[in-house]
């Protein structure tokens, strides 16, 4: 079986997307490691002196994700390195769900939410995409239609992203 | 060709332009949420009843001091229970929160922050906030006596040893409307919504 193929402007504005909140994600925990360490703690998949070290290493492999995205050469590994990512949080969600410990911290955006089966959806969308930015691309030349195309297209994937994803977190939050 | 192009800047600039006002009417649906509910923390079924006489315990404080919890106080101030966890982020954020209103609130309210577990566990919380010149307790007991689920969780408890309000609190906003509700006499946000809507069907029939 053949994989499918993608438009070339196409996967750009996925790699970019994905490179664009992986780094963002990975800044957002290195600015507050400690922080992020007592969110990862409470999840209770780990012994606590495990914390620290996971939240820096798991920033340092988004900024690796982000920056191999941006990377012709390596970008097919580092979107399937996103998905798998994203999947294992999604796992350690799932798992937090099913032991009914769902009151807390997702550590999963920029404030506190606690976990619901949105951020499944969320997760399985996002790996969805990781997974199409890995796929083959058809050959076409990109031309200048194409740079607005994708600077234009990356930039409303964050805004629309940011926008359903702060409506999703506040409504876990007042539910 | 020419007219397809301009078209498409065209259509790009217009997702674009409606992507930042989505984002804007999500951001100002926060505002609103922190502005609309004055009165009450959320209840969650769990706690103290508001209304209902606070259970009454003497507990020690880090540094030893005994404190009475409950029961009419003796300075005449209303005590603010504010129960926390050194592994809940949330609850850290607020503490500096907690502690600006209690230097705010000092002549007519004492806070108590309690907690409970091992004492190790709680050392580099206390360095960092300046717990042990507080009232901080460390007491399973009280927190068991106070029925406390999640956390942050609030007690507001009157003089007369009463619980005026008591429920989750995440924001500064939520600790506030503990007091507002100790203010108004209304214990909780569900209590407000049930006077509005009494209210709205009074002015219907007049």
């Amino acid at each position: 079986m053949s994989l499918p193929v993608l438009d070339p402007a196409l996967q750009a504005v996925l790699r970019a997307s994905l490179a664009l909140l992986f780094g963002l994600a990975a800044a957002h925990k290195l600015r507050a490691p400690r922080a992020f360490a007592l969110v990862l703690a409470e999840y209770r998949l780990l012994p606590d002196a495990a914390s620290l070290p996971l939240a820096v290493g798991l920033a340092a492999t988004e900024i690796a994700v982000a920056v191999g995205l941006c990377a012709p050469a390596l970008a097919p590994v580092a979107a399937l390195a996103a998905a798998l990512l994203l999947a294992l949080y999604a796992g350690a969600v799932a798992i937090n769900l099913a032991r009914g410990r769902d009151a807390i911290d997702c550590g999963c955006g920029f404030g506190p939410r606690p976990l619901g089966a949105g951020l499944l959806l969320r997760n399985a969308l996002l790996v969805g995409a990781a997974l199409a930015a890995a796929l083959p691309v058809s050959p076409r030349a990109l031309g200048t239609v194409d740079a607005l195309t994708i600077a234009a297209g990356t930039a409303t994937a964050a805004l629309v992203f940011a926008a359903a994803d702060g409506l999703a977190a506040r409504r876990a939050r007042t539910a | 060709m020419q007219a397809l192009l301009v078209s498409n800047a065209l259509l790009w600039l217009a997702v674009l332009a409606l992507g930042c006002v989505v984002l804007a009417l999500v951001r100002q649906i926060g505002v609103l949420h922190a502005r609309i509910a004055p009165v009450g923390a959320l209840d969650t079924g769990a706690g103290p009843r508001a209304g209902s006489p606070a259970p009454e315990l003497l507990v020690d404080d880090w540094s030893g001091r005994r404190l009475r919890i409950g029961g009419a106080s003796e300075d005449g101030r209303a005590t603010l229970l504010f129960f926390l966890s050194p592994r809940c982020p949330v609850c850290k954020e607020l503490l500096p929160a907690v502690g600006a209103l209690a230097q705010q609130e000092r002549g007519w309210l004492r806070v108590v922050w309690a907690s409970d577990g091992e004492r190790a566990e709680h050392a580099a919380l206390v360095r960092t906030h300046d717990l042990a010149a507080r009232a901080f307790v460390l007491s399973t007991p009280l927190a068991l006596a106070y029925r406390v689920g999640q956390l942050p969780f609030a007690v507001l408890v009157d003089a007369g040893g009463t619980v005026s309000a008591a429920g989750i609190v995440n924001t500064r906003e939520h600790l506030e409307s503990l007091l507002e509700a100790h203010a108004r006499g209304v214990p909780n946000l569900q209590a407000w919504r049930a006077s509005q809507a009494g209210d709205r069907v009074v002015g219907m029939t007049r």
